[in-house]
């Protein structure tokens, strides 16, 4: 039966007019072929084997084996560089998806001036960080608002960007002010999908909000929080902007992130297999979190 | 922001499509449907619209997050209409004593409005070449049979997956072995390789019927003119969408600019706003540069905000 079917269809692709479809599908994927081999699929190869190798752009890679990757190990930078990168993931992920669900829930319902109110949120999303970090810094300088803020609720006196414990939770608050209106438009499109009767059903059996939210809309939000999860993290391992800006790395390294150390290895001091193994060592990294989370947050789809 | 490290979800394909006997009409029709459909959703039972003082509360939160959101870019615009030296805190940030010295000295130098050129072509050539590639890739594996097909799409799409990290340096090297440092082809090429685009395409054109493209075979159209006169105004909408991001993500790029455009010429307006900053020009120059930057992206965001926000949320695209 199924042979008999196919039958008429190999037919018909080996006719004159499935050979054109075919060299005209080809000729149209050509162009962005040509730039995915040169651009996409060779550097992904070159850069996991450059990985493994010493390399200056001066003369040809030499095959070091795992030296670059004992060499990290060692390196008391990546461990500072990592711990920097971690504490800012930590503080921003959860920072920016609170402050997204909060808002998707405030705005969810269409009153006058919600689309206002979302427009707002997510603005910062479209603007660069680098422009935003120029602002923040006189934001946080030493007599800037921020600090004057700190200082009258008895806070911090004194600039955080200057404070080697307070630079990574300043700049988590610039990249949770980047990020939140993204997640609010995700979640806002997910809590479409709450099921309108089951809410009105538990309203009138009387269930408060908290009991609302955790067995009603959190069960339809899921694969949404989820999905902000994994990119929230991956965007934050990869925070380098608003750093290079702000804080060029500084004070003493307090902020130095992975990106960062990987930019100064491949384009301060040329050392490229050193650099590309730091980007594999953030691709793993990235990936195991990624895997983390999927067990925790659930395992459904 | 990176260029190419961006998730993708499913794009849902067009409801409906004007075809030859229900034309524009109908698309109107469909605009009137959507809102019809809209309201109806925005009408809550009474029960579940919240009592008068809870209204009041998400007011009042709301406001205030939403006053602390733009803060960033009241301060912006108001610190580069002081003079120099006018930064405490809270005195500078009303709205008197203006001067736009800050904006003479901006427009005026040499570099500014070089950056400004570079950046326009970056995101100007990024986006038509982006759209134009991916349009001809995404029609070609929606719609074309040819070996291969499958497999080529995968591995297209599990670029997204290979950090940008990862084939930044790899993607330097071969610019740099091309002599393309400190070239505008080096700073757009690589950009262009770009797999959301291509599979944003490729779902949403898979969403147009085969009937419209087939009759036009019969009408003795060749495949050229299929491209330009169908699947070209049929993909408006997702050309729309896609292209605002493909600018933004042009206009807000820096590492690889920052890599690629080593000399002063070079530079787009965020590498040498970063550079301004570093060389302690006072703070007023430093965020007119900001604002000169930051005004073309408002007015993007102004004009395509509708396809922004629906794109984030049909899509997942990465703002």
């Amino acid at each position: 039966m199924a042979a008999v079917a196919e039958q008429p269809r190999r037919l018909r692709r080996r006719g004159p007019h499935a050979r054109r479809e075919a060299r005209i599908g080809l000729l149209f994927v050509l162009p962005a072929f040509v730039l995915f081999v040169l651009f996409r699929f060779g550097p992904s190869i070159a850069g996991v084997l450059l990985g493994f190798t010493d390399y200056s752009l001066m003369d040809s890679p030499k095959f070091t084996g795992l030296d670059n990757f004992t060499r990290l190990w060692d390196d008391p930078v990546f461990w500072s560089s990592l711990k920097v990168t971690v504490l800012y993931t930590v503080i921003t992920v959860p920072g920016t998806i609170i402050a997204a669900l909060g808002l998707a829930l405030l705005t969810r319902r269409a009153f006058r001036g919600s689309k206002l109110f979302r427009s707002i949120f997510f603005l910062p999303v479209v603007t660069s960080l680098v422009l935003a970090s120029t602002v923040f810094i006189w934001i946080f300088s030493t007599d800037g608002p921020w600090s004057t803020v700190m200082s009258l609720v008895g806070g911090h006196t004194g600039s955080w960007l200057a404070d080697d414990v307070f630079v990574v939770p300043a700049l988590a608050i610039v990249g949770i002010w980047s990020r939140f209106g993204y997640g609010m438009l995700i979640l806002l499109a997910s809590l479409q999908n709450v099921p309108r009767e089951l809410e009105e059903a538990a309203l009138t059996d009387g269930a408060g909000p908290w009991q609302r939210f955790r067995h009603i809309i959190a069960p339809s939000l899921k694969p949404a929080l989820f999905f902000l999860a994994v990119i929230e993290t991956t965007a934050s391992f990869q925070v380098f902007d608003a750093v290079y800006v702000m804080t060029g790395g500084g004070p003493a390294n307090a902020s130095y992130t992975l990106v960062f150390q990987l930019y100064d290895a491949g384009f301060k001091y040329f050392d490229l297999g050193y650099a590309s193994a730091i980007g594999l060592a953030l691709f793993v990294l990235t990936l195991i979190v990624a895997i983390i989370q999927r067990l925790v947050i659930g395992k459904e789809k | 922001m990176s260029l190419d490290t961006h998730e993708v979800t499913e794009i849902t394909p067009p409801p409906i499509v004007a075809t030859e006997d229900e034309p524009a009409r109908s698309r109107l029709r469909l605009r009137r449907d959507r809102r019809r459909a809209g309201r109806e959703q925005d009408t809550v039972p009474y029960a579940l619209r919240g009592t008068r003082r809870g209204k009041v509360l998400r007011g009042v939160l709301l406001g205030v997050v939403a006053l602390a959101t733009i803060f960033p870019f009241y301060a912006m615009v108001v610190l580069s209409l002081k003079p120099s030296g006018a930064v405490e805190f809270p005195g500078s940030l009303l709205p008197w004593n203006l001067t736009t010295s800050a904006y003479s000295d901006v427009l005026g130098s040499q570099d500014v409005p070089q950056w400004l050129i570079n950046t326009l072509i970056y995101s100007i050539v990024g986006v038509l070449g982006t759209l134009l590639l991916s349009a001809l890739a995404g029609y070609a594996f929606a719609k074309k049979r040819f070996p291969g097909r499958e497999a080529m799409f995968w591995s297209f799409l599990s670029m997204v997956m290979v950090p940008y990290h990862v084939t930044m340096i790899p993607t330097f090297v071969l610019i740099a072995k091309m002599n393309g440092v400190d070239t505008y082809w080096g700073l757009i090429l690589p950009s262009l390789a770009n797999a959301q685009a291509v599979f944003l395409m490729r779902q949403f054109i898979q969403g147009l019927p085969d009937e419209l493209f087939e009759a036009a075979k019969i009408d003795g159209a060749s495949e050229f003119q299929i491209f330009v006169r169908i699947v070209l105004p049929l993909i408006k909408p997702i050309m729309a969408t896609l292209g605002t991001f493909v600018f933004l993500w042009h206009w807000n790029d820096f590492l690889w600019p920052l890599i690629v455009g080593q000399s002063t010429d070079m530079r787009t307006l965020t590498v040498g706003i970063a550079s301004l900053q570093q060389q302690n020009v006072p703070l007023n120059v430093v965020l007119a540069g900001s604002v000169v930057a930051f005004v073309p992206i408002f007015m993007a965001y102004l004009v395509g905000q509708r396809y922004v926000t629906e794109g984030v949320a049909a899509t997942g695209i990465k703002g």
